[in-house]
Parts: structure tokens; sequence; C-alpha cells
């Protein structure tokens, strides 16, 4: 169903942050697409709860690029446009590069990273013939500073950042506009794992003593896709507290 | 578009979104020939010619780019039109083994699709 108001698309929007934005754009009054895995009790919902055509999902592994591109023309299809691709998705990948398994580390890279790339060509596609769009990939404090146990994780999310600055000169003469948000821990399933004293010594270190609240990171891609960032592209938004300056 | 195109509508198609490139550009447009060079004659930039895909794409329903052709052996009007009778006619792909054959095959359809419109 064609609609007049603004479309964004969030890879990865079954919970956490994903979820948080995918609720952020509705809120916005934009019509959102999302792709998971899985379908959680958030999606099912939104799914109840958005019944006029304004919210999609489907269920897609990021792994498959040929669903992917599909979900895009899906999209593009039943919402008529996409202005908005949040590269969310992605998984943490922790340990030792030395004793990793090679399995672990294709799967890191095809989820963070060629997913995002894959997702990013089908929805670009769209955004030449728009004749506008805006792009932001969820990077990491990771990717800017170093840390043990994190190498194919911070590989994937640095990488993120540098199809960030190239795609910005490369789309830019369109109108499109891509940048990157890399946050610091916050409260997440990908930190749900770490110990308490763990959170509380990177609380401890970071300069505003505390981890980012969920809504605090959405904040900034809100931010860098609304027109108040109409002249900022091919630039990464840390959202850390202070921890990386 | 719902039935395959012939080789004729093809080329026709790839001339008109070409022309509609260059006239968002420079406003009048001249006349193409296949052998215009996309960038040296005709100066589409990378990012035109990503346009013209995406564009094309959209309008007849396949990317040639995705898997059969290379983008980068495309430089001139005549390499893309071909590209996308190469998609929707893969026969056409003989072309680089052999030109000759290629090219009555490419007669042939011309001829079917000359019947088809008498």
């Amino acid at each position: 169903m064609p609609q007049s108001r603004k479309v964004a698309l969030v890879s990865g929007g079954s919970r956490g942050l994903g979820a948080e934005l995918v609720s952020g754009f509705l809120d916005r009054r934009y019509g959102v697409a999302t792709l998971s895995r899985t379908k959680t009790p958030f999606i099912t919902d939104m799914l109840r709860a958005r019944r006029r055509g304004h919210f999609h999902w489907s269920a897609v592994d990021g792994r498959d690029h040929e669903a992917l591109r599909a979900f895009v023309k899906e999209v593009g299809e039943r919402l008529g446009r996409i202005d908005v691709l949040v590269n969310n998705a992605g998984i943490a990948m922790e340990g030792i590069l030395s004793t990793m398994r090679t399995s672990e580390i294709v799967e890191a890279v095809q989820v963070n990273l060629t997913a995002a790339l894959v997702l990013t060509q089908a929805c670009s596609r769209l955004m030449l013939r728009q004749g506008s769009g805006c792009i932001v990939n969820i990077s990491s404090v990771n990717a800017i500073r170093g840390h043990s146990g994190v190498a194919v994780y911070s590989a994937t999310k640095a990488a993120l950042d540098g199809m960030t600055r190239s795609l910005a000169r490369e789309l830019g003469p369109r109108k499109i506009r891509v940048n990157s948000v890399a946050p610091g821990y916050f409260d997440s399933d990908m930190v749900s794992h770490m110990a308490e004293e763990q959170k509380q010594r990177i609380a401890r270190r970071t300069p505003l003593g505390r981890l980012a609240r969920i809504d605090e990171v959405a904040s900034a891609v809100h931010f860098l896709t609304s027109e108040q960032a109409s002249f900022i592209t091919g630039q990464t938004l840390v959202v850390d507290g202070g921890i990386t300056c | 578009m719902l039935t395959a195109p012939t080789l004729a509508q093809i080329e026709s198609i790839v001339h008109a979104r070409i022309r509609a490139v260059l006239a968002e550009r420079a406003g009048e447009v001249g006349r193409l020939s296949g052998a215009d060079k996309l960038s040296a004659t005709l100066g589409l930039s990378s990012l035109d010619l990503a346009f013209l895909v995406a564009d094309l794409e959209a309008e007849l329903g396949v990317d040639p780019f995705a898997k059969l052709v290379s983008i980068t052996s495309v430089r001139s009007v005549d390499d893309l039109v071909r590209a996308y009778q190469q998609a929707f006619f893969p026969e056409l792909q003989l072309r680089g083994e052999d030109d000759a054959v290629a090219a009555a095959v490419k007669r042939a359809h011309t001829r079917r699709a000359r019947r088809e419109r008498s």
C-alpha cells in the first residue's frame, strides 16, 4: 500500500535498539519495515497494533542475500518508497581470535557486514530513483578503540564506518546522506551476558558515570535521519558517555 | 513489464532512459548513437550509470549486472542495450564468443518482432 508518509527500513527490529528504533519511527509517523530471523513478542504486538498498512515485518535471515533483496523489493511495493535505512542487525562475537572457529568469523562478517552491504545496495537503488534518502549504520565504540576479545566484531564495525565514509561521497550528489552511530555500552541483550561487576567497571571508566540508555542511542539515529541533520554526511556520531574521548 | 519485451523495445527503452538522464542534466538531447561512449562521449558518471541501472530495473524488472554481466564491461550505449537484451535472451551471450552467430540471432529476433507487429 503506497503511502505519502516517509518510510524507514530497520534491520534487526525485533528487539533491543532495533525495536526502540521501530517504535520511534512509528511515533514519528513513518511507515516502518523491519526484518529479523524470528518473530518476538514485540513484533507480534506491533503487527497487532499497527493494522493500517504502516508496519511491515518479515522473517529474513541476514545471511540470505536473495531474501534481503526480495524484502527490499517487497517494502518498495508495499510502502511505496524507502527514505531511511538503518543497518542495525548484528551479532556480538566475543573470543580470542586465535582460538575462534572459522565458521564464527564468517558468520559475524556475514551478519554484521555483508548483510548491511546487500541491504544498502538494494535500498540505495530506490533512493537513487527518489533522489533522496538517509542511511545510518549502527557501528560501535569497538570500531574506534581496541579491546581484547572483540577483534572480529571490531573489524565488522570498523568496516561499516569505512562504508559510511565512502558511500557518503558516492551517493551525496544524489542527495543521499550516509552516517554511522557508534554506541558505547548500553542496556541491551548484547550486554545482558555481562557480569554486574563488569558493567560497573565500564560505568566507572565512563566520564558520565553510567551505561547509556537505549533511547539515548536511538535519539542519535533519529537526529541523523531528521531535517536537523540535513548537512551531515559521512560522519560517525559516537554515543558513549565519553568513554573514547 | 508483464511480457518479455522484444529486442527493439529493449533498445528503445534503454535509449529513452539514457536520454532522460542526459536531459535532466543538460536539457536538450540530440540523437543517440549505439557507438556513443557512455562516459567519454555522453559524459555520464558512474553514479549516473547506477541511477540508470536502478531506473531500468524498475522499468524492465531485471538487473543484468547482478550476476550476468559485469558493469565494467559496459562502455557504449550498445553495450548497455546488449546487457539488457542478454537478460531477456540469454542466447545472445554468444556474442562475445562468436559475433556472427549472435548477430544472426539478433536479426532473427528483430524479424520475429517485425512479424509480430505486422
